[in-house]
């Protein structure tokens, strides 16, 4: 029962920032854009919770810090497609690079090494008494009241429908008077809001540690929630617990049973379920595809 | 010809751009920019020794972009050169490990073929899925990156384990000496060879057969072409089976050339790095060259920047991120009619 | 009262009193639909201004436009396809973030739909909507802000005919509580039976209106719409026998080559008989189109566009299915057929938009030029393009193309010689049937006599020619016969001398 609550934990532990990090892609991929930034603005939270915690031994003061550069990374993103007319797929890539570089750059120039930095503390704990659940972050326990919140305003708003439209049919967003650029900018802001939040949990939740390149695929992970999670915030969140119980079951797989099940095969699992994803919705509707262009978005 | 023009002056100014935001960052954190430009040049270009270094970086980043650029001339955004770059080394380390004690003139350029094969293979499924279904490539690709990156993951430290390794990170066996093609070193005539036979094969298949310039028009306008009864399912399909195999056969040439063996999580910049040279290049063979030329002396930069400016390495990542921000921009140069390829439409 | 004046498009200022139906009509082009949206404020106008009940709206602002309680319905509805009924019909509603739960949803949705007594489930999805409930969501969701003028954009051209008259019932059901409707409309016995005034737009000018609809004669409209009384002078000599070319552009007197092929003068280039098609979301449908283009002759269809014409070219094209019917060119069965097989039979096509299906306006001329031959040859075939830019300058300089190089983007062309490019591709030897759609939209005097004299000459060299055209005048002076397309059917056959207000009668829908 105990080793019941440890993988529990291990899985809301690892699965955390993945979900975070999913909603931020739900809620751009609303607005018609394919979130492909995530890694990097998970990255650039991760690391400015980290450094803002070593240097001003705030929580809150670091946790602000680091909405603020993830914001302003996503408006950066954002820019670059909506008005210098980039192509998506690849500024997603490019804010990627600049987060993994630049965080690096950032951490060297300040700390002067490129080893990895850790803080005193982190996120506050739950607390109490819950066994192994108390050492877990308050952004666990917030967790799915956000998935809740987000899954709230897309489905039960008109400013969600407002954002929808905007990312499905932009002409008809601006016929009712939403302009569909502004939409989309206030869509990315409250996606580096949520990637700040899944860069904090993923570096400060238990760790308190910013190491080089430590996101490691897990912003990518939540691209692939996004597409397997159908765009829905429930969805989403659900294929990333999935995703982070298959890598837990895999560490514990190869610890219990070795060289019977190779744990690298299994964590091919949540690739091969968006890949299957994505082959079954186009082939029941007209596909999953990115516009390449801005224009492709700004009405005719 | 003004269209020519168009197509080298604007990357030119895309990259002076990018080295100069990223020189103004550099500034503002302390380091003298110029110092790091200057010796950015010297280590990378401006010697016969640092070029041969850049040249080790640059030959494989030429043939994988080379295929990257004829599948985004064809409006297909093939983004899995990574994982088809590591599918292609894995599939020639397996056909060099059962073809140990073969004469090397045969076991070499079978295992290149293996390479290649392998590549394609990895460029076949996500090529099947888009023009079958519509299914995006750009999720399948990159999806493919990370499973062939688990694959290599799982080569490493299982079949193709090598028993000696360090510990530190699992590898294949080394390729035995008398089939490899170069030395550390990675400039021998062999792989020049080869690198320049992609660049001829691919300037042929581009500029003098019908597939490079109806790929050409289907990248550019899909639509004209299905008024002209283009077959559409064929272009594509070759246009991503030659990706593939080419950053396969890129994957083969490290394993039989400087590497020796491959190991887990190696150069996993090389297909984004790859990537940004064909934008760079405008999908040209020729520039194709020269600019990864440029972008593998910058990596070859990044590896002793830290001794010559005191400036960390991930200063190179943080400029190729920048050109790769702003190299698609459609910001009016001169010419508003320069575009990407466009993608294609509802299947 | 005046409720509105508007000046925009080329300077045209129009009063139309509050209340009542108010129809503008008036050809493709004419600027119906930007009026329409510059009224919505979607389209900001360069000079001008908007009063509604005599108060000064901002224009092209949305959001002041809906204030002023002006909605508009596009005549390909914007309502994202994904959305639910009940919420295609919250997402217009203004301000703030708009909490709601699926109760008040459906119960606000219910009770709108019940008003106007529209039977529509409101959980069903737009996208699986039959197209004239589409059209009421869109309605509804327009009057769900108390619209005080509600503009509706050609709303008849895509519903089958039985749904008009429920959509007029409607109309004059909101006429009748006080909303002022304006109605862009086609045929004029749709604006006869809806219609309390009239205002006809041409060319992006004002012509008249609005007129009481009781005092002016129907004939008169069509004649205002069409502009019989002036517009484009002829600018071919007349009966043309198709040999001489009028001078046009820089090179005057020159001669068009043509393919002299055999003309097997009776032979039939194209033939189709009872064709039909079932897909709706390819637009409308053909109904049961029987149709024979022998060669050497010019058949025009004519028609007001959007009345299965485009989906008649992707027919022909082998881009859309046929559910049923008969189709040969050149005598042979190509219903099969891939378009790559068809053309190697000899069809030919000129698209209706050069731009996007005809060109890639950012590729070069000579890769343009070749793109035909290429698609008939192995992929993998060798090429020599240094051969092909010559042949490419010889033909672009016999077609009297103006260019600087082949080696240009077609975008950096003319109009007129973009239209010159694609016809000295698709007018090669082995050209026996050609569709020309639109062939001389948008484009000068020069040009288009060019185009004209090119056709005829086809036809003399043995082509069998079918030209899609919503342009009177073109079809009268090169067809040798007119069939006229209205929903998806051929509804009948003219044979010179034409007529114009006998065709645009048969085209609008009007009783003969």
């Amino acid at each position: 029962m105990v080793d019941f609550h440890e993988f529990f934990v291990a899985i809301l532990r690892s699965g955390t920032p993945l979900v975070y990090a999913a909603m931020a892609g739900v809620i751009v991929q609303r607005s018609g854009i394919w979130h492909l930034g995530l890694e990097g603005i998970m990255i650039i939270g991760a690391c400015a919770t980290i450094v803002g915690i070593v240097l001003t031994h705030s929580f809150t003061i670091a946790i602000l810090a680091a909405t603020l550069t993830c914001v302003a990374a996503s408006a950066l993103q954002w820019f670059v497609i909506e008005k210098l007319r980039a192509n998506q797929i690849i500024v997603g890539l490019g804010i990627t690079g600049i987060g993994i570089g630049g965080t690096a750059f950032a951490v060297e120039i300040i700390f002067g090494s490129l080893a990895a930095v850790s803080a005193p503390f982190g996120v506050p704990r739950i607390g109490g008494d819950f066994g192994p659940y108390s050492r877990l972050s308050i952004l666990v326990l917030a967790m799915p009241f956000v998935v809740l919140a987000i899954w709230v305003l897309l489905s039960r708003t008109r400013f969600g429908l407002r954002l929808a439209a905007a990312g499905e049919h932009p002409f008809a967003a601006r016929s009712v008077g939403a302009n569909p650029s502004v939409m989309r900018l206030l869509a990315f802001a409250a996606g580096g809001i949520l990637c700040a939040l899944a860069g904090a949990e993923l570096a400060a939740g238990s760790l308190q540690i910013f190491a080089q390149n430590m996101v490691a695929g897990r912003g990518f992970m939540g691209f692939a929630a996004v597409i397997f999670g159908g765009g829905h915030p429930v969805g989403s969140a659900l294929a990333a617990a999935f995703f982070s119980l298959v890598g837990v079951a895999g560490i514990r797989m190869q610890i219990h049973f070795g060289a019977f099940v190779s744990h690298d095969l299994l964590l091919c699992l949540p690739y091969l379920a968006t890949v299957l994803g994505v082959w079954l919705t186009s082939r029941t509707r007209r596909g999953t595809r990115a516009a390449a262009q801005i224009a492709e978005l700004q009405d005719h | 010809m003004t269209g020519k023009l168009d197509a080298i002056l604007r990357p030119l100014a895309f990259i002076l751009l990018a080295t100069l935001i990223c020189g103004l960052v550099f500034q503002i954190a302390g380091y003298s920019a110029l110092l790091m430009f200057d010796s950015i040049l010297d280590g990378a270009f401006l010697s016969r020794r640092s070029l041969e270094k850049s040249l080790r970086w640059a030959l494989p980043l030429f043939i994988t972009a080379v295929g990257v650029g004829i599948s985004f001339r064809c409006g297909f955004f093939n983004i899995g050169a990574q994982g088809q770059f590591y599918i292609g080394a894995i599939c020639a380390a397996f056909a060099a490990e059962w073809m140990a004690g073969a004469p090397a003139a045969i076991a070499v350029p079978l295992g290149m073929l293996a390479g290649m094969a392998g590549g394609a293979l990895w460029a076949l499924w996500p090529g099947i899925l888009r023009l079958r279904s519509g299914a995006d490539e750009v999720i399948t690709t990159l999806m493919g990156n990370f499973i062939a990156g688990l694959i290599l993951v799982y080569v490493t430290s299982g079949p193709l384990k090598d028993p000696s390794g360090s510990g530190q990170q699992a590898s294949t066996r080394i390729v035995p000496e008398e089939m490899r093609i170069s030395d550390a070193g990675g400039v021998s005539p062999t792989i020049i060879a080869i690198a320049a036979a992609v660049g001829i094969s691919g300037w042929l298949l581009v500029n003098r057969t019908a597939f490079g310039a109806l790929a050409g028009l289907a990248g550019r306008n899909p639509t004209m072409l299905r008024f002209q009864g283009g077959r559409i399912w064929q272009l594509g399909l070759a246009s991503f089976l030659i990706s593939g195999a080419l950053a396969g056969l890129a994957g083969s040439v490290e394993l039989f050339g400087p590497s020796g063996r491959i190991a887990s999580g190696s150069l996993p910049a090389h297909g984004f790095t790859a990537i940004l040279v064909a934008l760079v290049a405008s999908y040209a063979v020729l520039a194709t060259a020269v600019s990864a030329l440029f972008f593998g002396g910058l990596f070859s930069a990044a590896l002793f920047l830290p001794i010559l400016a005191g400036l960390p390495a991930s200063a190179i990542d943080l400029f190729n991120a920048t050109v790769a921000l702003l190299i698609t921009a459609r910001i009016a140069l001169g010419s508003r009619l320069h575009r990407l390829p466009g993608r294609w439409r509802n299947g | 009262m005046t409720f509105g004046e508007i000046t925009a498009l080329a300077d045209i200022s129009i009063d139309f009193p509050a209340g009542g139906i108010h129809a503008v009509v008036g050809q493709n082009g004419a600027g119906k639909t930007t009026l329409a949206r510059t009224i919505a404020g979607i389209v900001r106008p360069d000079t001008g201004s908007l009063h509604i009940h005599g108060q000064d709206i901002e224009t092209g602002n949305v959001q002041s436009a809906r204030r002023a309680g002006i909605e508009l319905v596009h005549q390909s509805f914007a309502l994202p396809p994904s959305f639910t009924v009940a919420e295609a019909l919250e997402f217009g509603r203004g301000g703030g973030i708009g909490f709601f739960s699926r109760k008040e949803l459906a119960r606000r949705a219910g009770e709108l739909l019940d008003t106007l007594e529209m039977d529509i489930d409101p959980d069903s999805r737009i996208r699986d909507l039959p197209i004239e409930l589409q059209q009421a969501v869109e309605i509804a969701r327009a009057l769900s802000s108390n619209a005080r003028i509600l503009i509706l954009d050609e709303p008849t051209a895509v519903l089958p005919p039985p749904e008009i008259e429920s959509l007029f019932q409607r109309i004059r059901k909101l006429g009748d509580s006080g909303v002022t409707v304006l109605l862009i409309l086609h045929k004029t016995r749709e604006i006869e039976a809806v219609a309390d005034s009239i205002t006809v737009l041409r060319n992006g000018r004002f012509v008249a209106g609005p007129l009481p609809c009781e005092e002016i004669e129907a004939d008169r409209v069509a004649e205002m719409i069409m502009g019989t009384e002036t517009e484009k002078p002829d600018p071919g000599s007349g009966q043309s026998d198709g040999m001489t070319r009028p001078a046009h552009d820089g090179d005057p007197g020159q001669v068009k080559p043509m393919p002299s092929g055999p003309a097997s003068a009776y032979g039939s280039a194209l033939e189709l008989s009872g064709v039909r098609t079932d897909d709706t979301a390819a637009g409308i449908c053909l109904d049961d189109v029987t149709l024979s283009v022998k060669c050497g002759e010019i058949v025009g269809i004519a028609g007001v566009e959007g009345n299965g014409q485009a989906t008649l070219m992707r027919v022909l094209a082998g881009l859309a299915g046929v559910s049923e019917g008969r189709m040969d060119v050149c005598g042979t069965p190509a219903g099969e057929l891939t378009l790559a097989q068809r053309r190697s039979l000899g069809l030919r096509i000129i698209p209706f938009d050069r731009n996007s299906e005809g060109l890639s306006l950012t590729s070069m001329l000579w890769e343009n030029w070749v793109a035909g031959e290429l698609v008939g040859k192995p992929l993998f075939s060798l090429i020599n393009p240094p051969d092909i830019r010559q042949r490419c300058t010889a033909s672009m300089s016999i077609w009297g193309v103006n260019y600087s190089s082949v080696g240009q983007h077609a975008g950096s062309l003319s109009g007129g010689n973009c239209q010159k490019l694609i016809l000295a591709r698709e007018l090669d030897d082995a050209a026996r049937t050609v569709i020309a759609a639109q062939p001389t939209r948008g484009l000068d005097i020069g040009a288009t006599s060019f185009v004209w004299s090119t056709l005829r000459t086809a036809r003399h060299n043995g082509c069998g020619i079918l030209l899609i055209s919503s342009d009177l005048d073109e079809l009268f002076e090169i067809s040798d016969r007119i069939l006229v397309m209205r929903s998806g059917r051929i509804v009948c056959q003219f044979g010179p001398p034409f007529d114009v207000v006998q065709t645009g009668r048969a085209m609008m829908g009007a009783a003969a």
